[in-house]
């Protein structure tokens, strides 16, 4: 449940070390679009691949396979067996992660400079050439039913949280959880996967980010000599689906052994980098970043009604939803948070902001973003994000102008444009269901 | 939702290895010399009231760093359990010159916010904001350290959501077991005590407790500052000179004999903790560890790094990838002042609790029997040095690694050095340090689960002594 918002980004012309114009890119005659970014403050690097596909271009009976195909990515191809893509980039001093969401599918290598060849040769290997072995799907899908329920045994807002997604959408792909539904991962076959290998694993669907201790050069040599060669593939089907509009509040109820109630609201919200991004954007810190933000400081300090409460706005490319959560003090009904959650709400649509709280939360994604540029892997993962999100990579070099414009009135209209009644879905997890 | 992927990231390192020789021969031979990672220039004063302050200069982002640590950590909680940590909140519960709410706000209002929290064997506070903004928060920082007034009317309000969250982190084994590991495993001695406290000793805490906790603890003769970032050195220093050198306090130091008097494990023995809707067994198996005085803890970190330290190490790639009983396993040495643990560490459905146990055992037990070779050990000092320098990239990892040297005695030679102490490690070295450090027998084990689907099993193990997660404690 950690999510690293990396649209906090504000004001680097005017401060930041890093300029658009220290990020070089080059695409290749395959299609694959390379970012590099030289910075030699330690001797190591990282390679960051963004693949354009994640959950919400699955199906039902496939769903979660985005996120299996993420783990199959690491279990053999051609040049290198079952096991040896982490093998031989371990002991190269390397190692490696990835990641899946809704909307994309993101690899990672951290290495020392030195063995950068060694890192093209094995992306290059996986991306041209994936394997799948019989053993090794049953194996993973063993690790992948692992990793779904522990989530949810140490978690009971994951759980809170799938269903709630569930509810709130009934036509988009945004409805199923990025790890899937059980059944369908007991039941994915070797066709799927390599169905959805040859659709989505096009060096053409990814967008390349190296940064750290390397040179423009010597990453554009590497690149023609292992990834041009890879055929490109044909343009996949784009997600079509629309979600209509809600038409009235929607609730559901969990009944778990808890020792205070969970809740979760929703409200249907447009994606990254339209009109209304950057307000709703703002808000979003307004409500919940930092010990002064309007939920902590309401519900967890003031009222002492909650133990923990936030609110989350993820990076989407289709039309998403706006999170509310919060975990229940000792002693307080689900009905109470909710209604303290709801007043707060009422409060900014009512009397709206005032002008500290917007330079506080401005100030915020100021601080964000030099967190940010403070590491190599902290450049890359937001070049990428920004490339694909809101289609260009400088978008995060004029984000400043973007948040400027943006006034506490427009932060009062975008809440009471969205937060409706009529848009809202409210879940609750609790031991018993008090009516 | 984002779901990441492969591994479980804990304390920033991926855990797991293990190396079929078919394959040995792909692997590369060859040790690197990457390009050697150095500690960047510091200087360390000691103000007159002994205060030591450790600064830096680093101007790649225009940020800074601050870090303070005190002497003053949970295992001098003595009876009061989360005494120490819960005294590091109230930091923030209101100064001399500011409320709760002020602190918070200016912070916030910067972008910035307040940290402070309590390890075993100390407390500390970290903050990190843009450097222009220096001179407005240093005098909140100042205040909150020296200044504190400990306000009763917070004190009361925190206990309660405190005694809360106490019961909600049991809803999480994986967040909890290692607290009733280090319990199990220490007993009562100061390493036994659990940071955050139980219900019991949190509802006995006042503000006169934390204020005697204060004044006996938090002083400037065994606390140190270290200032990491985009600053001048110089006017730094003045600024802190000017700022801390009144922080005195009269009341008299008590010392304090938290060392740890390892006593030999006669005996397995298993800490079945019951919970009664788990679908999963969380479990922790181990025994003794180094201080974190250890000369050879380099070397240690290596072997284990084989065993549990890695995506490919041993655990992992035989109850992860092999088996696919669990998303992840690993294991770890935590190292302490004067004490410390080894333990593996994974989890698996209800189900498949006694295989996963038996193959996390049998796994183990290769370091003893087979040790360590050539190609696996070469493998595991690549990859430690090729994974080191990104952990002191960052202002606020440089100034926690100025603080840490403070409180464990750590030399620079940690991170100049560290290449050459890892290239020198030999196979035969290395399965010296085996037979050293790694416990072989009495393993302890702590199993969070369905008890009565396992209780059985964990008789196999040892002699089970079984409590329900919902009690007060650990």
């Amino acid at each position: 449940m950690k999510y690293i918002l990396i649209s906090l980004i504000s004001v680097v012309s005017l401060f930041g070390q890093v300029k658009a114009d220290d990020v070089k890119s080059f695409t290749l005659k395959n299609g694959m679009k390379l970012f590099v970014l030289e910075d030699s403050s330690i001797p190591n690097a990282n390679m960051y691949f963004f693949y354009k596909v994640g959950s919400r271009n699955e199906y039902i009976g496939i769903t979660g396979i985005s996120h299996f195909f993420e783990h199959m990515m690491f279990n053999g191809a051609k040049k290198y067996g079952p096991k040896e893509f982490d093998r031989v980039m371990e002991a190269n001093g390397g190692s490696n992660n990835a990641y899946t969401s809704e909307n994309i599918t993101v690899y990672t290598d951290w290495f020392p400079s030195s063995s950068i060849e060694v890192m093209f040769d094995l992306e290059a290997d996986r991306i041209a050439h994936l394997n799948f072995d019989p053993k090794m799907i049953e194996s993973e899908r063993g690790v992948i039913l692992s990793e779904r329920s522990t989530g949810l045994e140490n978690n009971p807002l994951e759980q809170l949280w799938q269903e709630t997604q569930a509810t709130a959408f009934i036509a988009h792909s945004y409805q199923w959880p990025v790890i899937g539904w059980e059944s369908d991962i007991k039941n994915w076959t070797k066709e799927d996967l390599e169905n959805y290998f040859h659709t989505y694993y096009a060096p053409n669907n990814c967008v390349v980010v190296i940064s750290g201790d390397v040179k423009l050069d010597e990453v554009k040599k590497l690149a023609e000599k292992y990834f041009e060669q890879i055929p490109a593939g044909q343009k996949p089907r784009p997600v079509h689906t629309i979600e209509p509009e809600q038409s009235g509040e929607k609730r559901l109820f969990i009944k778990r052994e808890v020792p205070s109630p969970y809740i979760m609201m929703t409200y249907h919200v447009p994606q990254s980098g339209s009109e209304d991004y950057y307000a709703l954007d703002l808000l979003n810190s307004i409500l919940s970043e930092g010990e002064s933000s309007r939920l902590y400081n309401s519900l967890v300090y003031n009222q002492q009604l909650a133990l923990e409460v936030g609110s989350y706005y993820p990076e989407a490319f289709d039309p998403t939803l706006f999170y509310f959560y919060g975990v229940a003090n000792d002693g307080v009904t689900a009905a109470q948070l909710e209604k303290a959650i709801l007043d707060e709400v009422d409060k900014i649509i009512k009397d709206g902001i005032n002008e500290s709280e917007l330079q506080k939360v401005k100030n915020q994604k100021l601080m964000s973003f030099y967190r940010t540029t403070e590491t190599i892997n902290g450049m890359s993962n937001t070049i990428g994000t920004y490339e694909l999100f809101f289609g260009d990579y400088k978008k995060m070099f004029s984000a400043p102008d973007d948040y400027k414009k943006v006034t506490a009135e427009d932060i009062k209209n975008v809440a009471a444009k969205y937060f409706t009644k009529q848009n809202r879905t409210v879940g609750i997890l609790n031991t018993e269901e008090i009516q | 939702m984002k779901k990441d992927g492969r591994c479980l990231m804990v304390d920033g390192k991926w855990r797991n290895q293990f190396l079929l020789n078919l394959f040995a021969i792909l692997i590369i031979l060859s040790s690197f010399s990457f390009a050697q990672f150095k500690l960047p220039k510091y200087e360390v004063v000691t103000l007159d009231n002994g205060l030591a302050v450790y600064l830096m200069e680093k101007k790649d982002v225009p940020i800074i760093s601050f870090s303070a640590v005190f002497d003053a950590g949970a295992i001098k909680d003595g009876a009061q359990n989360g005494l120490a940590s819960f005294a590091a909140e109230a930091l923030k519960f209101g100064t001399k010159n500011y409320n709760k709410t002020q602190i918070d706000s200016i912070f916030n209002f910067y972008g910035s916010s307040l940290n402070t929290y309590a390890r075993l064997d100390y407390s500390g506070l970290y903050t990190q904001f843009m450097k222009d903004d220096l001179e407005k928060l240093l005098p909140v920082i100042k205040d909150v350290i020296t200044n504190p007034t400990f306000p009763e009317d917070e004190i009361v309000k925190r206990k309660q959501r405190w005694i809360a969250e106490l019961d909600q982190a049991k809803e999480s084994p994986r967040q909890v077991i290692g607290v009733y590991y280090n319990k199990f495993l220490f007993a009562d001695s100061p390493y036994g005590n659990p940071v955050d406290g139980i219900k019991k000793t949190i509802e006995q805490i006042d503000g006169k407790t934390i204020t005697s906790f204060y004044l006996e603890n938090l002083r400037a003769e065994n606390s140190a500052i270290a200032v990491v970032g985009d600053f001048d050195s110089n006017k730094m220093k003045s600024e802190l000179t000017k700022l801390f050198s009144d922080w005195q306090v009269t009341v008299p130091r008590l010392i304090y004999d938290s060392r740890f008097i390892k006593q030999d494990l006669k005996e397995s023995s298993v800490y079945l903790i019951n919970k009664d809707n788990a679908t999963e067994t969380t479990f922790m198996i181990g025994g003794f560890g180094v201080p974190m005085s250890n000369q050879d803890q380099i070397q240690i970190d290596v072997i284990n790094t084989i065993l549990g330290g890695r995506f490919t190490s041993w655990l992992n790639d035989e109850l992860r990838v092999n088996a696919g009983y669990t998303y992840g396993a690993r294991s770890r040495f935590a190292s302490y002042k004067t004490a410390g643990s080894f333990y593996i560490s994974t989890f698996t459905s209800t189900k498949n609790t006694e295989p996963a146990i038996d193959l996390a055992i049998k796994t183990y037990n290769r370091l003893f029997e087979k040790g360590i070779d050539e190609v696996t050990l070469k493998s595991a000092k690549n990859y430690v040095k090729g994974q080191f320098p990104p952990g002191y990239e960052t202002s606020g990892s440089l100034a926690g690694f100025l603080t840490q040297k403070y409180i464990y005695g750590l030399e620079d030679s940690y991170i100049n050095d560290f290449e050459n102490a890892v290239d020198g490690m030999t196979v035969e070295g290395a399965n010296e340090i085996i037979k050293k450090y790694f416990p072989k027998d009495n393993l302890q084990f702590v199993l969070i689960g369905k008890a009565d689907d396992i209780r059985e099993i964990a008789k196999k193990y040892g002699k089970v002594i079984e409590k329900n997660i919902s009690e007060d404690g650990f």
